[in-house]
This record gives structure tokens, sequence and C-alpha cells, in this order.
């Protein structure tokens, strides 16, 4: 039976884990409070307004250099971002009156053989919406 | 081991717990072959190199957008797509990337109503099928739900939402964000591009302990008993670390909309002057929950069962956390060979 007994340091380790899993759930508590949303919110507006003091320096020091800045280089990249948003849709374009052309070009080929089918299409099966519902 | 005998290999495992850490940068992520089939902006969609394609339906897996879509092939032997792969699925990715300054314009109708629908056309092209399979994760799982809610006459037959938010009342997020003295507006002014190491800080700040000590603690424990398993935890931090920002006008729609004014469930969410009905989704469903989900919490997810439209609505609640639930060590045994068998029967084998 001394042999199942815990050696004295898995008991250390168990008595460590335990606290630490207490202080974890404490600290959880801590920052589900309203206080600590209050408290994060404000760090939050701080960081931001830091950040920006910081970038608005580093801009003045670029554009007094003659050199091109953070809001130069977003400015032309917004652009090209715009250029390939259009080219997309153009693209789409094209290949939608390709499949069009496609489709069309598929069913003059094959009108005279249908002409001659006389027999109704067979219904498509369902592929949506299935009558079930279930819950594990 | 005796306490001697740790005391003397202390030394060592200080030096291989460092080499550990230091190294996780160099741990190989998402190595499944696959080659890109379009791109646009920063999205690319990929498409996984398959000899054994079974089932016809194609699945497109859609990531949320702060944290990078490796997950989903985190590394060989602990991969969902690996996994879907060997299932004889037709595997596509959809990756956002990673959005700069230059992106702040972009919100989530750029993701729904642009990037969800090209993918799928182009998912439509490149495999000849009609039909696909869309599965989202997180904030991928709810932008994929709008997707479906939005458009009619979408080619998708199956939406799977891996722990996806849907209503977030009562959540932690809510009560940081969606009181009024947090001003999103200026976070997404000032930034552009919200910087990603601030959403992972404030994901981690949920269970402080957890993350910031206690995963460095049991690392250590195992290295000193000799259990550690180096490439396991090693892809799992590189995946943690790796957070791209998120465009701020998708940043200030995501908060506002989502956890000041929970607009989703409110059947208030309008994207394109179109409103996002859930009750026009008719797909096949499947909701996905974990029980220890602290960011997606499960109560947050389960509106979306009463109002889908879908006859057909299967709810899987499994044991786990927001992201252990698919990616553990578990997951492998259980949830993946689960939703492969909810897909099977709707994919066309």
């Amino acid at each position: 039976m001394a042999e199942d007994r815990p050696s004295p340091e898995q008991e250390v380790r168990r008595l460590y884990e335990e606290a630490e899993a207490r202080v974890g759930k404490a600290a959880e508590r801590v920052v589900s409070r309203d206080s600590f949303g209050e408290l994060l919110a404000m760090a939050t507006e701080n960081v931001v307004a830091l950040t920006r003091m910081g970038f608005d320096a580093m801009d003045l020091v670029w554009s007094n250099l003659r050199l091109a800045g953070r809001r130069d280089i977003t400015r032309l990249a917004r652009q090209l971002g715009r250029t390939e948003d259009k080219l997309e849709l153009v693209l789409q374009e094209v290949e939608r009156l390709r499949d069009q052309f496609e489709r069309e070009k598929k069913a003059a080929a094959s009108a005279p053989a249908k002409a001659d089918d006389a027999k109704p299409a067979a219904a498509k099966p369902a592929t949506r919406g299935r009558s079930q519902r279930s819950s594990t | 081991m005796n306490a001697l005998e740790r005391m003397a290999r202390s030394p060592i495992a200080a030096l291989e717990f460092a080499n550990i850490v230091l190294t996780e940068r160099d741990a190989q992520i998402a190595v499944t072959p696959k080659d890109v089939v379009w791109t646009h902006r920063t999205t690319t969609l990929y498409r996984y190199r398959s000899t054994r394609r079974a089932y016809a339906v194609p699945v497109l897996l859609v990531f949320a957008l702060i944290n990078r879509p490796d997950i989903f092939d985190l590394r060989p032997g602990n991969s969902f797509v690996e996994f879907l792969l060997d299932e004889g699925y037709d595997v596509f990715l959809l990756d956002w990337g990673v959005p700069d300054e230059a992106d702040a314009d972009l919100g989530l109708e750029h993701y729904v109503c642009d990037e969800i629908p090209s993918a799928l056309r182009e998912v439509r092209r490149v495999s000849g099928q009609e039909e696909a399979t869309l599965l989202g994760w997180c904030i991928g799982g709810t932008l994929s739900l709008l997707h479906c809610a939005l458009d009619p006459s979408t080619t998708v037959r199956n939406l799977v939402l891996l722990t996806t938010p849907i209503d977030t009342t009562g959540s932690l997020y809510s009560t940081w964000v969606a009181r009024d003295s947090f001003d999103v507006d200026r976070v997404a002014d000032v930034y552009g591009a919200v910087p990603g190491r601030t959403v992972d800080w404030a994901n981690k700040l949920m269970k402080p302990v957890t993350n910031y000590w206690t995963t460095y603690r049991r690392l250590w424990q195992q290295v000193l008993d000799g259990e550690a398993r180096r490439d396991a935890y090693q892809a799992m931090a590189k995946w943690v670390a790796d957070n791209p920002p998120f465009p701020g006008r998708a940043y200030r729609e995501w908060i506002t909309w989502m956890y000041k004014e929970n607009r989703l469930v409110r059947g208030r969410m309008r994207l394109r002057e179109r409103r996002a009905d859930l009750s026009a989704v008719e797909q096949n469903v499947l909701v996905v929950t974990a029980g220890a989900d602290h960011i997606a919490p499960r109560e947050g997810t389960l509106p979306v069962l009463d109002q889908v439209g879908s006859a057909d609505v299967t709810h899987l609640d499994r044991p786990g956390g927001h992201i252990g639930l698919m990616a553990g060590s578990k997951a492998r045994k259980e949830v993946w060979p689960n939703i492969a068998e909810w897909l099977g029967e709707r994919s066309d084998a």
C-alpha cells in the first residue's frame, strides 16, 4: 500500500498545480469584471493617442526631408488596390460572357436533338434541405 | 526520476526549454502541397493536391481574420486538410493574407460579398462541380453564414460552422469592447490596420495565467520529465504568434455590429443595402461548438440553430476550447471523423 502513496515531490507538484489553477480562475474573474473593461478601454485610448503622436511626428520628419512618408505610400497602395478591384471585375465579366457563349453554343448544337426527344426531363433530386434536425 | 536526478538534469532541461521556445519560428507548418488558384488584393485561393477524390462536392475552408488559416493544416500527422484529403475530398482554402494600412478601407462586405462569392466561382470553375461545402471557423464561420444569408443564388450546398460567434450577449469580449468608453472608431482610424499582436494580446488576456504562465510551466515540466513534444508545441506556438493585422474598417464593423449592437442575431445586419436574414439560409447546416470555448462561447452560437431556415440542421457539441476542439490532440479521433461522416452523407460519393 505504501507504494501507492504519492512521493513528497508529487505531492508538492499537485499542491502547486492546484494553487496555480486557483490563481488562474481568480485572474479570469478579475478580467471579466466591468471595472477591468473600463481600465482596458482607458489604456487602449492612451496607447492609441501615443501611437497617433508617434505617427504624426514621423510623418512630419519624412515630409521635411522630402521623402515619401507612410501616408504617401498608403495612398499609392490604395490606388493599386482599386485598380486591382477593377481588373477583377473585368475578369469576372469576361469569364461570365465566355461561359454564356459556351452555353449558347452547346444549346445551339443540341437543339435539333432535343426537338426529336419528346420525353419530359426527369425532376432533379433535391440536393439541399433534407428534412432532418439532430443534435448530439 | 528522483529529486536529485531532476536537479542534475535541470541545466540540460533549461537549455532544451530555451531552444524549443527560441526556435519555434522555424517550425514547419502548413506544408501539405497546394496550388494557387486565384488571387485578389491580399486574398489567395488554394487547392490542395490530391490523387484520390472520392466525393464530388469540394470543400472550401474559410478561417478568421485574426490568425492565419495555417491551423487547418498545422503539421503532418495533425492536419485537418490532410485528413480531408485522405477521406477523399477536394479541398480548397481561402487565405485572407496579411492586410496592411492600404487595406484599411476593406469592410466586412469585401469579404462576404466579394471574396467568398469570387472564391466559390473559382472553385466551381476549377473543380467542375456546381455546388460546394463552405466550412468556416470562428469569424470565418460568421462570414460564411452571412454569405449564405445574403445570397439566395449561392452555390453552397453544405455549411459547416465551427466555434462561430453569432450572439455576443454576455461574452467577455462584449464586456470589454461593447462599452461606450471603448472608442473603436479611434482605434481603427489611427492604425488603419489594427495590429494583429493587439488582438492576440486581448485574446490571451482572457485567460492570463493559462496563456502567459501555465503554457510555459507545462512545457518546462515536460522537458524536465523528458516528455516534451517539440514539434507539437512549436507548431502551435508559431501559429498562435502569427497574427495578421485586422483591416480598420472591417475591425470597426465587426466590433460595432457584432459586439456593440449585436446585429446578426437581431436580424439587423445589413451589407450593401441587403439584410442578412438567417431564415434565408437553406443549406444543410452543421454547427460545431466547444464546451470550454471562451472566445466564442457555446451559448453565443446556439441561437443559429433556431434562426436558420434549413430543414437539415445538425449540432455537435464536444469538449475542448476554441482552437483545441479542431487542432488538439483528440481532434483527429473525435471531431474530424464526426465532421467527415456528416459531410460524407451530403457530398455525393
